[in-house]
């Protein structure tokens, strides 16, 4: 999988670069928008990350003239505009997505792989981790064997982790995409934290392989150690 | 200098404008006055006539050859001595002459009887004689000895004429010093009245940027410039504590952003100081973007506020329910109050509705819930309540067993960055930031926020807002 970050901010680029190769992705980095272009010409990426506020040229004119030269090549807009309008003039440029900074980097790499995968996604209809299995349908979860007596928010929260278990999922994902929060100085932290000790409590404490970590600084992560 | 000098124009257009009107007012003044003289020197003129005729029918005589005359003793009446001016002319119906005095010097009075004349009324009339004199006259239809007579009586208008031309020329002449002197007493008025003006111009001159606490001179309460002072000195007032709050929201903002700066740096320089362990490494990076997403949430409530303050931010109303709110509010943030083994409890009506946008009120409703369990000790209630008050808001009351709030702080806590000396400690969180959004939030949907003195110890936060009809 090709990316290409089209960023004028070095340091984030070349950071996002080499948080995408870590995860496996090719990742490519063009300093300004006419260099995007130029690179548009010799090779189609599978996704552009595309910074707005481009030193020399707007990202959202690079964006326009990339659509009017016919590439349907998903795009997330990187931008630290972040009312409702920039939004939708983001949108009607012809972005796929919009991640306002400064973003977590497992929220980047999340959307990244939502953008890359929109063709093939099949719901599914239980997952399983280790030990733990968990029914969507039924709503049910057990770990061992043993029935998980959780709460809806606690049924969610899991879902939420085991979804995408193996992967950092920060609180402000969480914030967003477990609470339904649209209100981006909305603060859940306090909350959030609770309810993951709670979860913790009920899906690890009895057992002696730990799933559910806490990755400090960053967020918390499901996964066999 | 330029306002001054306007001032100054000021004062002379208004005196101008002032004498203009005064002296056409008092040149009609002149006008009408001088009319009813004349009407009136008329109709007094015609009375003294008609008193004359009757005076005059009793010295009438038949001579013995049919002619008429008049006694000798008319002359020597000591009133009609001095209006020898009189014209009088007798004729019968058919037009024959019988008398006619000197004065007349011989030109006729009218000519031909008229149809009627003189039987009915006095039939006063204006008649210009063939030598150019105009005459007012009176005709009485007399009988004598049974002789029809018609007896005309006219005198001169001109020397009344000349008394009304002489009244008129007297006011006239007088016209120009009383307008003078009204005008110059105007403008003394005027200066005295206008120069408090000048005073609060030149005050105003000096109020800058930092020297807001300046106020105009106000030196009548009652009067229109004391108004306009007052006025302007509550403007004044305003701009100085909206200037202040932004001041102190500044230097706030400054501290609030530079302490977790000046943490991020020096974690990240004295850990750079000496070689440390992968593990030591990782801790460090951890803290710094602990206080990164510290930084992150301040800077994320500092644009909403922004936003909120330049009136960027629409609002997307609708109809809802305040309990249906609560119970989302606290479907979030009571796990947090079963953490501490508080019972939250709601109360009140279902039906109690407002309309607004959804999205900013639960922010409002969710940062004072919040901050009743945090503020609230372990174990103890917290009470929302839902109610219409008499004045036809829906309020919704937050009532905790807090440690209260003292009151000379029960405003300021809505002020940005105000923490009282409970919630002065970082390990409680929160940017500070919590009870200004929330205040804006309800003010925005024209509701008020506030807190008062719970009974049982504690706070008891009230939002009030229309309700939706």
């Amino acid at each position: 999988m090709q990316i290409l970050i089209v960023e004028d901010e070095s340091k984030l680029a070349y950071a996002l670069q080499q948080g995408l190769q870590e995860e496996g992705y090719a990742a490519t980095v063009a300093l300004s928008g006419e260099d995007a272009l130029r690179w548009f010409e010799r090779t189609t990426p599978d996704l552009v990350l595309l910074d707005v506020m481009l030193s020399k040229r707007n990202g959202l004119s690079v964006l326009r003239e990339f659509r009017r030269d016919g590439f349907q090549t998903p795009v997330l807009l990187l931008t630290a505009l972040d009312s409702v309008e920039d939004r939708v003039l983001g949108l009607d440029a012809g972005a796929d997505d919009y991640l306002v900074k400064p973003f977590a980097f497992p929220e980047l790499l999340a959307r990244v792989r939502a953008l890359l995968r929109r063709t093939a996604t099949t719901p599914q209809a239980t997952l399983d981790l280790a030990d733990l299995h968990m029914n969507l349908a039924g709503r049910t979860a057990a770990r061992d064997g043993v029935a998980l007596e959780l709460t809806s928010r606690e049924f969610d929260l899991l879902e939420y982790l085991m979804l995408n278990r193996g992967r950092v999922v920060s609180r402000e994902m969480l914030t967003r995409d477990v609470w339904k929060e649209t209100m981006r100085y909305t603060s859940l932290d306090n909350v959030i934290d609770v309810q993951v000790a709670r979860l913790r409590r009920k899906i690890d404490d009895p057992f002696d392989v730990k799933l559910l970590h806490t990755v400090r600084g960053i967020g918390f992560v499901l996964r066999e150690e | 200098m330029q306002l001054s000098f306007r001032s100054g124009n000021l004062r002379l257009r208004l005196t101008l404008w002032y004498g203009m009107a005064f002296s056409i007012l008092l040149l009609l003044h002149i006008g009408v006055a001088t009319y009813v003289h004349y009407r009136q020197l008329i109709a007094q003129a015609f009375h003294a006539a008609n008193e004359e005729t009757e005076t005059v029918e009793g010295l009438m005589y038949q001579t013995s050859d049919g002619r008429v005359s008049l006694k000798e003793d008319y002359f020597n009446h000591p009133e009609i001595r001095l209006r020898l001016d009189r014209l009088f002319e007798m004729l019968s119906p058919d037009g024959t002459i019988l008398y006619r005095n000197s004065q007349l010097r011989g030109t006729e009075l009218g000519g031909p009887p008229l149809p009627g004349e003189g039987v009915t009324s006095y039939n006063e009339r204006t008649v210009r004689l063939s030598d150019g004199r105009k005459v007012l006259v009176v005709s009485h239809f007399h009988l004598l000895n049974g002789r029809p007579i018609i007896l005309r009586l006219a005198f001169d208008e001109a020397p009344l004429l000349a008394s009304v031309m002489r009244f008129f020329s007297v006011l006239l002449l007088l016209a120009p010093i009383t307008v003078m002197v009204a005008v110059a007493v105007v403008y003394r008025v005027t200066s005295g009245a206008l120069s408090p003006l000048s005073n609060m111009v030149r005050r105003a001159e000096r109020i800058t940027a930092e020297r807001l606490s300046e106020r105009l001179p106000v030196h009548d309460e009652t009067d229109d410039l004391g108004h306009a002072a007052r006025v302007f000195n509550g403007l004044l007032q305003r701009l100085e504590d909206s200037f202040c709050q932004l001041k102190r929201f500044t230097s706030d903002a400054s501290h609030e952003l530079r302490t977790p700066l000046a943490s991020l740096r020096s974690i990240g320089e004295v850990s750079l100081q000496k070689g440390h362990s992968n593990e030591e490494y990782r801790e460090v990076i951890a803290s710094m973007l602990e206080e990164v997403r510290r930084l992150t949430q301040l800077v994320d409530s500092l644009l909403a506020i922004s936003r909120a303050d330049s009136g960027q931010m629409t609002l997307h109303l609708s109809s809802f329910s305040c309990m249906d709110l609560i119970h989302e509010v606290v479907s979030v943030v009571g796990i947090l109050a079963e953490d501490k083994h508080q019972v939250i409890r709601m109360v009140g009506s279902e039906e109690i509705a407002v309309r607004a946008d959804r999205g900013i009120l639960r922010q409002a409703i969710l940062n004072l819930v919040d901050n009743a369990i945090k503020y609230s000790p372990e174990h103890s209630e917290i009470l929302i309540e839902v109610r219409k008050t008499p004045d036809e808001l829906a309020e919704v009351s937050i009532v905790d067993q807090g440690p209260g709030i003292p009151v000379d702080e029960q405003t300021r806590i809505f002020d940005r960055f105000y923490r009282t000396d409970q919630g002065r400690s970082r390990g409680q969180g929160g940017t500070g930031l919590g009870l200004s959004i929330a205040k804006w939030a309800v003010e925005v949907h024209s509701g008020s926020i506030g807190v008062q003195p719970a009974e049982c110890g504690g706070s008891s936060f009230f939002v009030r807002l229309p309700l939706n009809a």
